[in-house]
């Protein structure tokens, strides 16, 4: 079977079209656009800065000039593909250099130049490492890579390192000064107060060894065993010890630890038992969690701490109308708590309730064939099986709690917490190396939380989804707990509807707590400012919705089916900026856009990329996802009928997921609509959002504005979200029996 | 018929020739140094239990793979540096990845959508190629509105609509009942007939196999073990994975004498070219062996009788080991369990393999 004479070497392949055209796009751009802008404004340029004018004393700009150039020309040359490849990557490479070269030695802001030199020389790259064989892929898929990573890298990475860099470097030099100052402060951390006489860490460490011997001896006396005893006496001996030291001290981390603490388990606790309740209620009131559950995603940040002033404040509703108190034990922790828990819960049981039903019938039917009654079988196999995914919850509402800002600042009774505080550090006491240290305190902590639900719970709690359907019929719960629960529920779903309901009622009334006349004066003085920022927050919105889903979709979809140097690290790196607190990424934008060649502070595109970048995630999630529900077969069924990767993508794949990209889509808008704590940073008097608006308003003492403005959000998303869920419904029924032949 | 298919399709029959292929997946080598040479217009299966390297294989041949090293040339081209979308080669998948969201038509129709060909050339030749596979009628359906034949077919019409120089088969058959699966090997073998189309055909049901083959390529832990006939392999297996891997077989150890064989006490005139005497392993298919109650042969007792329809199914414990026999002329009046009984084999059945 050898001994055949090999094949002749194939004639060197034709034009390569796209080689030709984006060298030309970037020689082009290179050579007629202007390479600097004047400031701020991001179309007036510094005149006799084109290629054309730069050329001959700027050398980096002529040779970036000339990379495309020779790029594009090296599409149609004579030589082997991957060759030209090869020749085509380093072209590329080298224009990049230079374009970076000549941008950061000129210092002024970017011009379009430079941004369709970089876009260009990053495609060429793309290219080379395609045709030279570096990535085993098409040149388009190769170039939405390394697009992809530069994006994630500038407007993601880079804006945090900037954060790192503003702690611990202080006028261009490296110290921890500002790290220690910081951190001795007690507006951060402050244990043992020296007001007191006694020793507060010798109050927590007594007070801590005393639980743990307790803990011990109730473990041993109910597990009989060495192994938990000794690890139940350990995790209270730490938790128990740091949670008593924290609770007698002072400072922004004892609150929002305490805070995330106490919501993460309460709002986990209530989470589940809702979850069984949705899952296994016979009662009618299950019907109630659908529209219960999208609450928090449609609500503005301040519309529960709103509220919760409105009916528990100094002359709130309830505190004093009802209860004739005048009080304001619910301006700080209590308050924040309150409101995070009303808020976060469903997030919980969102979480729970796909635990709750994934998990398996048959198992529970199982034992109770063996003879246990529903209480031991709640106890001895759901409650093992739930157990990941209440972690999991836990720790998603721990690092929601953590990076709250709107609540704390409106009820938070001036107390400090680190999402606010760095707010503070900077606009307040305008010390953004105070602001850097505290942001790198918050993401550190939600970051550890992050990385230990990616890498623990995130794989555990996986591993019980098999998507095999089970047979058996749900199980009904013990009715006591049934009527139980679903009494804390009722109770529940009354306080929302007081707290919302105030708000509304809050918009037409003269003067709440004072004079409830009604009175339509709140929604005459809305206009123009308030519907005139509505309108430019739909605006930026809808303009950032489009590029966040294309680009989060993209990613997930590259992350999911191709295999490329640095794939794991793309795809952390895009989900970090879920689980960086808005307050740190602002401050990083801050710090990142504010001066030289990337100068966008005081933009609207930097609103619109804070909120592209912000909410990526979420389409990424979706796309990870939904393209993981289609067979890979009906991808490469497309490439063997010779279809290129985007036509596979725009004939296959997008019509096959449509669901989930409308689905992201329309959450990409609805966070941004409601974003606050990043884009409180960027806005100007003239940028201002409706979020940011709401703020001013209560901070100008007319809270009703507030109500009107924030009621405008709800009704208008709670509308965008119907709407998705008809549109949804449409797309789903119109074939039938699409989906089943998804997972073949 | 022929004639006008022949008209209806106008690609070249190839010949694929792999040369020394390999493929490693991290420390795990899925296909080792792997030659073939597939003669145009044939069908050639890939046959071996499950991560044999067949899929890889075909899949390579596809491009879907990458091979770590050796090439693959179809015709005359070497085609390893090119996609899969470059190769004039198409595939039927296992579960035939008809697109959910398109119609049959569309189905068929999409590579030549791909490629921008008139609307009135579209629909004559999926009106053609439709017919070619038997049906006509159902364009406007949605693949989940077939049934499991009817897309099976869809999924052939749509691979040959695009003209094929080679046509890949990734285990076509596994998502159909027993019985469509016996239809649909027939109807796949005959339009491959009529049109020639040179064929690469994965499967790990060796009746599939000796069914629908010209060669067979039988594959064990990444190695070829044996090209051959279907024949060929039932008859003269290569080596024990074969013989064990085709059909049933009997491995029994066995002394190689002058024109005659003896097993344990059983001598019988049997010839094998190229055997040197001495100790061997005799292969021995279970219908070749006739059980007796006595008379001449390997002496045994009957551990399990069971009655299979067209055959009783013995195992036998003889002096060699146990033996398994599928015996047709005792179904009428069976042994019972326990019964000494003696073993005589047929020459067809037989054969002696070489030395491992």
């Amino acid at each position: 079977m050898s001994g055949v004479a090999l094949a002749p070497a194939r004639p060197a392949a034709r034009v390569s079209a796209t080689l030709v055209a984006w060298g030309a796009v970037t020689c082009l751009g290179a050579l007629l656009l202007p390479w600097a802008r004047a400031g701020r404004d991001l179309v007036a340029f510094v005149p006799q800065t084109t290629g054309l004018d730069l050329l001959g004393r700027d050398w980096p700009v002529a040779a970036a000039v000339v990379c495309g150039a020779l790029a594009g020309m090296l599409g149609g040359a004579p030589l082997p593909l991957f060759l030209r490849g090869r020749l085509a990557l380093a072209a590329g490479g080298l224009g990049l250099l230079a374009t970076v070269v000549s941008v950061a030695s000129r210092g002024a802001p970017m011009g379009p130049a430079p941004v369709v030199g970089v876009l260009g020389f990053l495609a060429l790259v793309g290219i080379g490492l395609a045709l030279g064989g570096y990535i085993r892929a098409d040149a388009f898929i190769s170039v939405c890579i390394v697009w992809s990573a530069a994006f994630v890298l500038i407007f993601i990475l880079y804006p945090l390192l900037a954060v790192l860099q503003a702690s611990i470097v202080v006028g261009g030099r490296f110290t921890l000064d500002v790290v220690r100052e910081t951190a001795r402060s007690p507006l951060f951390l402050l244990i043992d107060n020296p007001n007191t006489p006694q020793n507060e860490w010798h109050q927590a460490l007594r007070a801590g060894a005393l639980l743990t011997a307790a803990a011990a001896l109730v473990a041993l006396a109910l597990t009989r065993k060495a192994r938990p005893t000794l690890l139940w006496t350990a995790g209270t001996a730490v938790l128990g010890t740091g949670l008593i030291a924290l609770y007698l001290g002072f400072g922004a981390v004892r609150n929002s630890v305490l805070l995330a603490a106490v919501v993460g388990v309460i709002s986990t606790g209530l989470g589940f038992l809702f979850a069984l309740l949705a899952e296994r209620s016979r009662l009618p009131t299950r019907r109630l969690f659908g529209p219960v559950s999208i609450l928090p995603i449609i609500t503005p940040p301040f519309v529960l701490g709103l509220a919760v002033i409105y009916l528990f404040g100094r002359r709130g509703f309830v505190t004093h109308q009802v209860l004739g108190l005048s009080t304001t034990v619910f301006f700080g922790p209590l308050g924040v708590a309150l409101a995070q828990v009303l808020a976060y819960t469903p997030i919980a049981f969102l979480i729970l309730q796909g635990v709750v039903r994934a998990l398996d019938v048959a198992l529970e039917e199982a034992a109770e064939t063996l003879g246990a009654d529903r209480w031991h079988t709640l106890r001895t196999v759901i409650w093992p099986l739930a157990r990941p995914g209440l972690a999991n919850a836990f720790l998603l509402v721990a690092i929601e709690s953590l990076a709250d800002f709107g609540n704390p600042i409106i009820v938070g009774g001036g107390k400090p917490y680190l999402a606010t505080e760095v707010f503070f550090s900077l606009v307040g006491r305008y010390n953004p190396n105070e602001a850097a240290v505290f942001g790198l305190a918050l993401l550190a902590m939600t970051l550890t939380i992050f990385l230990l639900q990616y890498w623990w719970i995130g794989r555990a709690s996986y591993v019980t989804v098999t998507g095999r359907p089970s047979q058996g019929v749900v199980r009904p719960l013990p009715p006591a707990l049934d009527y139980g629960v679903t009494a804390i529920f009722v109770v529940w779903v009354l306080v929302i509807v007081a707290l919302y309901g105030s708000v509304a009622v809050g918009s037409v009334t003269k003067l709440w707590g004072f004079d409830y006349t009604l009175t339509l004066y709140n929604w005459e003085k809305l206009s123009p400012t308030g519907w005139q920022v509505f309108r430019n927050t739909l605006t930026l919105a809808s303009i950032a919705a489009i590029p966040s889903t294309v680009v989060g979709f993209l990613i997930g979809y590259l992350v999911t089916r191709y295999a490329f140097p640095g794939r794991g690290a793309l795809e952390f790196s895009s989900m970090l900026s879920f689980a960086t607190p808005g307050t740190v990424m602002g401050i990083g934008y801050i710090l990142a856009f504010n001066q030289g060649p990337l100068l966008l502070t005081g933009t609207e595109l930097i609103i619109i990329l804070a909120f592209v970048f912000r909410n990526m995630p979420v389409a990424l999630r979706a796309g990870v996802a939904a393209v993981l529900q289609i067979d890979r077969s009906l991808e490469e069924a497309s490439t063997m009928l010779r279809a290129g990767s985007p036509v596979t993508l725009r004939r296959i794949v997008v019509p096959l997921v449509r669901g989930a990209i409308l689905a992201g889509l329309v959450f990409s808008f609805v966070r941004a609509m409601t974003a606050i704590s990043q884009v409180i940073f960027l806005v100007t008097p003239r940028t201002s959002l409706a979020t940011t608006q709401i703020l001013s308003y209560v901070n100008y003492g007319t809270v009703g504005l507030a109500a009107a403005l924030s009621w405008v959000l709800v009704v208008f998303m709670s509308l965008v979200i119907v709407a998705l869920y008809l549109v949804n419904q449409r797309l789903g029924g119109r074939r039938p029996g699409e989906m089943p032949t998804l997972a073949a | 018929m022929a004639v006008r298919l022949r008209e209806v399709l106008h690609g070249e029959a190839a010949r694929v020739r792999l040369e020394g292929v390999t493929k490693r997946f991290g420390p795990v080598v899925a296909v080792d140094d792997v030659t073939l040479e597939i003669a145009p217009g044939t069908l050639v299966t890939l046959l071996g239990p499950s991560g044999c390297g067949k899929t890889t294989t075909l899949r390579i041949i596809a491009g879907l793979e990458h091979p770590s090293g050796g090439r693959v040339f179809i015709g005359d081209e070497d085609v390893t540096p090119l996609p899969a979308a470059n190769r004039s080669v198409t595939m039927v998948f296992q579960a035939y990845a008809l697109f959910p969201h398109l119609t049959v038509f569309e189905n068929v129709a999409y590579g030549l959508r791909v490629q921008r060909r008139p609307e009135e050339e579209i629909r004559r030749r999926v009106g053609e190629v439709m017919d070619l596979v038997g049906l006509p009628g159902l364009e406007q359906r949605y693949p989940a509105q077939l049934s499991g034949g009817q897309q099976q077919r869809v999924a052939l019409a749509r691979a040959l609509i695009m003209e094929p120089r080679v046509l890949l088969f990734d285990e076509p058959l596994s998502n159909l009942d027993a019985k469509l699966r016996r239809r649909v090997r027939a109807d796949i073998r005959a339009l491959q007939r009529q049109l020639g189309i040179t064929s690469v055909y994965v499967t790990h049901d060796q009746a599939e196999a000796l069914a629908i083959s010209d060669v067979v390529v039988v594959m064990h832990q990444g190695r070829i073990e044996q090209i051959g006939t279907p024949v060929d392999l039932y008859r003269r297996p290569a080596s024990r994975f074969v013989a064990d891997f085709i059909g049933e077989a009997n491995l029994l150890p066995a002394v190689v004498e002058e024109g005659a064989v003896r097993v344990g006490s059983y001598r019988f005139a049997y010839r094998q070219d190229g055997v040197a005497p001495g100790p061997a392993t005799l292969m021995v298919r279970p219908e070749a062996i006739r059980v007796l109650r006595d008379g001449e042969g390997l002496p045994g007792r009957i551990r399990s009788a069971f009655f299979m329809g067209t055959y009783a199914d013995y195992i036998v414990e003889t002096e060699v080991g146990e033996v398994s026999v599928a015996d047709a002329q005792s179904v009428e009046a069976m042994h019972g369990v326990g019964q000494t009984v003696t073993l005589q084999f047929a020459p067809s059945g037989l054969y002696l393999l070489p030395p491992a």
